[in-house]
């Protein structure tokens, strides 16, 4: 190294020392002023697919939590203070969401954390989210890994150890299918699942004949979907997002798979049905169950512009409404805010009749329902 | 269901010799790694999309202005950017960087104008033929035929034509080809603009037969390259063998092995042929 570069180098660390003691020295400064100020507006931050796979589930959640703002914005905010919903883009990706979190937590210093939605995106801040005391709740994650994330990780969405469970259940008893074949997307959700439906199938005396995985991001699935057509199964349980469940569902039909189809949650998107056409008749699916309301039906409809209100918008609205609720008796310092989710009692919730955690901060039941599709339209199955 | 994996394995072999076959014949002529040659096809493809889809215009004359606007892409790209980059002798690290580039705008602007969702070319349920225990759509019959007769075509092109001819003398020394007297540049124009409307021909193809995403741009062209490097660069013949094998390959080796390994089986593939024979199946 010459002379010059030494010099260069040297002037550059003592500006990057200098600049490290004034934002060191200004931090503490910056909170006090925070907390004087009273008219500082509360924020939470918010993580969910606004591009890519689920987008619709997405946008749709958005559009939840956005009318929840306003209403809790007209009844006069978080004590007097502004409520604000800083939203950021998961994409379904882990990377994505861990980028989101940081930045949430780092640079905006938002109070709380709603979301991911994707289980892929929540679980990839979780640990850094707990570590930073930070609150985070999630309305859609549903990967049972979630229920030990942490202290200060809590959802208002169920764990998949029921919806595994519920679908191995009702495929067994109440479809009387003894034989069959699971295929799976394989992210933190997908195979989530598919453990618990292979454990709870197999405990009920069923027989999985072919177990196929693939990546979330394919979308051709046709050599899983041959292997699953030769193993002979009465019945396929295809765990898979938007994107890959629309070319699956088609090429199942093409290459000659005609069994009955059921999924999960994630098909509670009606993108999926409007795009795969008639070889999506008779397909099945179990959701939560959100009795909701005619109100929060109407409002979603006039900012949406149609009548859908996918899995995960009623959970997403309750759950920005428990977090206001909280944090109008507590304020907004994390840990107040973690003790009082651990006691709270929500009730008559568009996503549930009254909503309370557990001690690992989860949901403490779950309802689920049966939906069909005919015709494009997916109809609660009699 | 061997007959099932077989008709598998001439569907995704026809998409891979499809852009095989373009890569091939703009490398031969260019002699650099054109990453943006996928996604150009992918843009075609959503040419397609916006016209017969979104504004409801005649489907085969939406194909038409598809292949023709993916070939115009292609030719575009090498004029403002790859032919001003060959004046400047510049190396082919340089123009693979470049053409990385290219790929990330055009990717992204596919993604801006169309969103990033997964569309399908044409919604209604296909005409399916059953053919000894195994499954195949109309549209596959048609994607595995074509392919055939656009190898055949490509293969009088270039050995029948004068055009053909003239590409010949440019892959084999592009200097002596100046110096006879050839126009380089407009012969690789017109490279860039076959190739283009081929790979634009796989992409309307793979959105017909499971969709289009606008990511698919690099890793089917990938699949191509691949293709291309086992069959040997430079010859015609040995992309086209050479897709068919990988797809085989693929398409067998995940019969017993889990399915998510398809892609690994695909590079092992490729890994062992540049170790044993890298000069591919068929020599130049």
């Amino acid at each position: 190294m010459n002379k010059t570069s030494k010099i260069v180098i040297a002037l550059i660390a003592v500006l990057v020392i200098i600049l490290g003691v004034v934002a060191a020295r200004r931090a503490p400064r910056q909170s006090t002023v925070q907390t004087a100020n009273a008219k500082e507006p509360v924020k939470i931050g918010f993580i969910g697919p606004l591009s890519g796979d689920a987008v619709n589930i997405g946008l749709n959640a958005k559009a939840a939590v956005g009318i929840a703002v306003d209403e809790v914005n007209q009844a006069g905010g978080i004590n007097g203070r502004p409520l604000e919903v800083i939203y950021e883009d998961g994409q379904c990706s882990g990377q994505a969401a861990s980028n989101a979190a940081n930045k949430l937590m780092n640079v905006d210093k938002v109070s709380a954390i709603l979301g991911g939605l994707c289980s892929s995106e929540t679980m990839s801040f979780t640990a850094a989210a707990n570590n930073a005391q930070q609150v985070v709740l999630s309305p859609c994650s549903s990967a049972p890994a979630i229920t030990n994330a942490g202290d200060y990780i809590f959802r208002d969405y169920p764990s998949d150890s029921y919806a595994g469970k519920f679908a191995a259940d009702y495929i067994y008893n109440t479809l009387g299918k003894k034989k069959t074949a699971l295929l799976y997307v394989k992210s933190d959700w997908g195979e989530g699942i598919a453990k618990v439906f292979v454990d709870s199938y197999q405990k009920d005396g069923g027989q999985i004949v072919a177990n196929e995985g693939y990546e979330q991001n394919s979308t051709d699935l046709r050599t899983q979907l041959t292997k699953i057509k030769a193993a002979n199964p009465d019945m396929l349980y295809f765990v898979g997002y938007t994107e890959a469940s629309i070319a699956g569902i088609k090429q199942a039909r093409e290459i000659g798979l005609t069994v009955p189809m059921m999924g999960a949650d994630a098909w509670d998107d009606a993108t999926i049905w409007s795009k795969v056409g008639a070889s999506g008749e008779g397909a099945m699916y179990a959701v939560i169950y959100a009795p909701m309301n005619d109100t929060f039906r109407a409002k979603m409809a006039a900012v949406v512009g149609n009548s859908e209100v996918t899995t995960c918008s009623p959970q997403a609205y309750d759950g920005l409404k428990i977090l206001a609720q909280v944090m109008n008796q507590v304020g907004t310092d994390p840990t107040a805010i973690k003790n009082a989710l651990y006691k709270v009692q929500y009730n008559n919730g568009v996503s549930g009749q009254s909503i309370a955690f557990d001690q690992n901060g989860d949901l403490v039941n779950a309802s689920y329902v049966v939906k069909v599709v005919h015709n494009g339209q997916a109809v609660n199955k009699q | 269901m061997f007959s099932q994996i077989i008709i598998n394995s001439l569907i995704s072999g026809a998409i891979y010799a499809l852009l095989a076959l373009g890569f091939n014949l703009i490398y031969n002529s260019t002699k650099f790694f054109n990453l943006s040659h996928g996604t150009v096809g992918v843009a075609g493809g959503y040419v397609v999309y916006g016209l017969a889809q979104l504004w409801g215009w005649n489907f085969y004359l939406s194909l038409l202005i598809g292949l023709l606007s993916a070939g115009a892409l292609g030719w575009f790209l090498n004029y403002f950017v790859f032919s001003a980059l060959r004046r400047q002798k510049a190396s082919n690290m340089t123009m693979l960087v470049a053409s990385l580039g290219l790929f990330t705008i055009l990717q992204a602007l596919i993604t801006i104008i169309f969103s990033s969702q997964f569309q399908i070319l044409n919604q209604s349920l296909p005409q399916i033929y059953s053919l000894a225990n195994a499954s195949i759509t109309q549209i596959q019959i048609i994607i595995i035929l074509v392919t055939l007769l656009v190898a055949g075509a490509l293969l009088l092109l270039l050995k029948k034509t004068l055009f053909g001819k003239m590409v010949r003398a440019l892959s084999d020394d592009e200097g002596v080809a100046k110096i006879v007297g050839l126009n380089t540049e407009k012969i690789i124009g017109w490279v860039f603009f076959i190739g283009s409307a081929i790979a634009g021909l796989a992409f309307i193809f793979q959105g017909l037969d499971s969709g289009l995403e606008p990511s698919l741009g690099l890793g089917l062209l990938l699949k191509g390259v691949i293709a291309a490097i086992i069959g040997g660069v430079g010859n015609v013949y040995g992309s086209f063998v050479g897709a068919f094998l990988l797809a085989f390959v693929e398409n067998f080796g995940i019969w017993k092995i889990a399915a998510e390994w398809k892609d690994a089986i695909a590079f092992a593939l490729l890994v062992i042929f540049l170790l044993f024979r890298p000069q591919g199946l068929m020599k130049r």
